[in-house]
């Protein structure tokens, strides 16, 4: 199949939510343009509206201000259309089927006939084939997360939309999960948003990260990533890792302060 | 606390039963409670007698197929309304508040006035339908409604039809608590047609029940109520199985 990856135009957006009598703004005035094929992370203290923003490209959510294109297209054509990937903390697997027919699912919504070979090839790069017949109940925490991404893929989406996807795993299950989405992304090369609260997964996966302040969310800057791909590990032990790192920590934590405020 | 393993609740459940006889018992044998309290061996050995069998089975007979017909329209009914009120969201107040009513009508008040509606043959069937009815209902409301936002985010995204989304995530997802609802149906099918037998059905458990009592037939009347009690336990138990095998499955 021909990728049609998309690029992602945030317009300008804001999103404020009302809560009884009082309003609360989630997210002020997103402006960004994430490239055709281009990895972007978002990466900023908890209640900052990260997830807000991957809900208004997900078209979960409207922006009270500014557009949301993706290729031409406001993401619910894209939705229509069955275009859009997403995988979330909550792998929202169904407990019924079996890893499989989970990773299926999305052809059976989209009434098209199953691509068996192509879910084979995804069991395959999960490292899920020998589990195609289990239950979501019967894996560990970090193979479900990786069936929820091989149903994101399954459909072969113009946009890959990743909400703190590996959120809720341990340090060492999380590290390893970032080493096989680097590389199964290598070979889609899929425009993808990540929301992430580790900056060094930010930093490993993507080509640019968005650090974003406390509520309401804004950009407070954008850094680019140098690493070529494809990635292997040595490259969290570079030293210009490590002070992207620490530099990106630090902006951070200048926010953590004021997140409640 | 931890759970009692299955030996140790079977036996538990044995202990417990076996008080329950022999305090019955008792009770008979010193004719505690008075000359309308038999021995439990009585009422056993009255419902054992091969020549009363007949009557046992014809009564029985009557009773299970005003259940079986009244579990199976009630529950049908309950289960579409439920349906039908998920799919458009705004018949769901309409629905609820009139299968509350429903609800909320004693059994024994509106008995009569099913006779006269009905007939006396066709009442314990339609009250039996009453009672399964809500309990359909309000059990696949209840588990239609039980998806959890995740869930309902994912099948927005992939960019699901309503249809879709009540066949692929909200029945499978409901299957649990119908399956639940199902076995809370079957001793409230036994109670209806009872209740609508015990208004001058042609026969029945419920017709036996008000006869035995009419005429002071002591022995008869505890039998048809233990024959009663075994029923409804044995259509619960039954449906118990099912619905473990279902939660196993499904959750």
């Amino acid at each position: 199949m021909p990728s049609t990856t998309a690029s992602i135009r945030l317009d300008r957006i804001s999103k404020s939510f009302s809560l009884g009598r009082k309003t609360i703004a989630a997210v002020n005035d997103v402006d960004l343009v994430i490239g055709t094929g281009e990895f972007v992370s978002f990466i900023g203290p908890s209640g900052c509206g990260k997830s807000t923003i991957l809900r208004m490209v997900a078209a979960l959510e409207d922006p009270t201000a500014g557009h949301v294109t993706i290729g031409d297209m406001p993401p619910s054509d894209l939705a229509r259309r069955h275009r859009l990937g997403v995988a979330f903390q909550d792998h929202a697997l169904l407990p019924w089927l079996t890893v499989r027919k989970n990773i299926e699912l999305p052809f059976r919504i989209a009434n098209r006939p199953v691509d068996d070979r192509y879910v084979d090839h995804l069991l395959d790069l999960v490292g899920l084939s020998d589990f195609d017949r289990a239950r979501p109940k019967q894996l560990s925490g970090g193979m479900r997360q990786r069936a929820s991404i091989a149903r994101a893929l399954v459909l072969q989406p113009d946009v890959l939309l990743l909400d703190e996807p590996f959120g809720a795993l341990d340090q060492v299950t999380r590290r390893h999960l970032n080493i096989e989405l680097q590389r199964i992304w290598s070979e889609s090369k899929i425009t993808t948003v990540l929301i992430t609260h580790s900056v060094d997964e930010a930093l490993f996966l993507s080509d640019r990260v968005v650090v974003l302040s406390g509520r309401p969310g804004r950009i407070v800057k954008v850094v680019p990533v140098p690493f070529g791909r494809p990635r292997t590990p040595t490259v969290m032990r570079d030293a210009v890792f490590h002070q992207l790192s620490d530099d990106l920590t630090e902006s951070l934590e200048g926010y953590v302060g004021t997140a409640e405020a | 606390m931890t759970k009692p393993s299955r030996l140790a609740s079977t036996v538990y459940g044995l202990v417990g039963l076996s008080l329950f006889i022999g305090i019955w018992q008792l009770v008979g044998a010193y004719e505690l409670a008075g000359l309308t309290w038999p021995r439990f061996t009585t009422v056993i050995s009255y419902l054992a007698e091969p020549s009363r069998w007949g009557l046992f089975s014809r009564a029985l007979q009557a009773t299970l197929w005003a259940m079986g017909v009244g579990y199976i329209v009630g529950g049908i009914a309950g289960f579409s309304l439920a349906v039908l009120s998920a799919v458009f969201q705004p018949l769901r107040p309409m629905t609820d508040t009139t299968s509350a009513v429903i609800h909320a009508i004693p059994a024994i008040a509106i008995a009569p006035l099913l006779i006269i509606l009905l007939g006396s043959s066709v009442a314990p069937a339609a009250l039996s339908a009453l009672n399964v009815f809500f309990i359909m209902y309000v059990s696949t409301v209840a588990g239609l409604s039980a998806t959890t936002p995740a869930h309902r985010d994912v099948f927005r995204v992939l960019g699901s039809s309503r249809f879709q989304q009540l066949c692929r995530l909200e029945l499978p997802n409901a299957l649990s608590s119908i399956v639940t609802g199902l076995r809370l149906a079957a001793p409230a099918s036994m109670i209806g047609a009872i209740i609508g037998e015990w208004f001058g059905a042609p026969r029945g458990v419920g017709l036996l029940i008000v006869s035995a009592m009419q005429n002071f037939q002591i022995p008869l009347l505890w039998s048809a109520i233990v024959l009663a009690t075994l029923t409804s336990a044995a259509a619960y138990g039954l449906f118990g199985l099912l619905e473990r095998v279902i939660h196993s499955r499904f959750s």
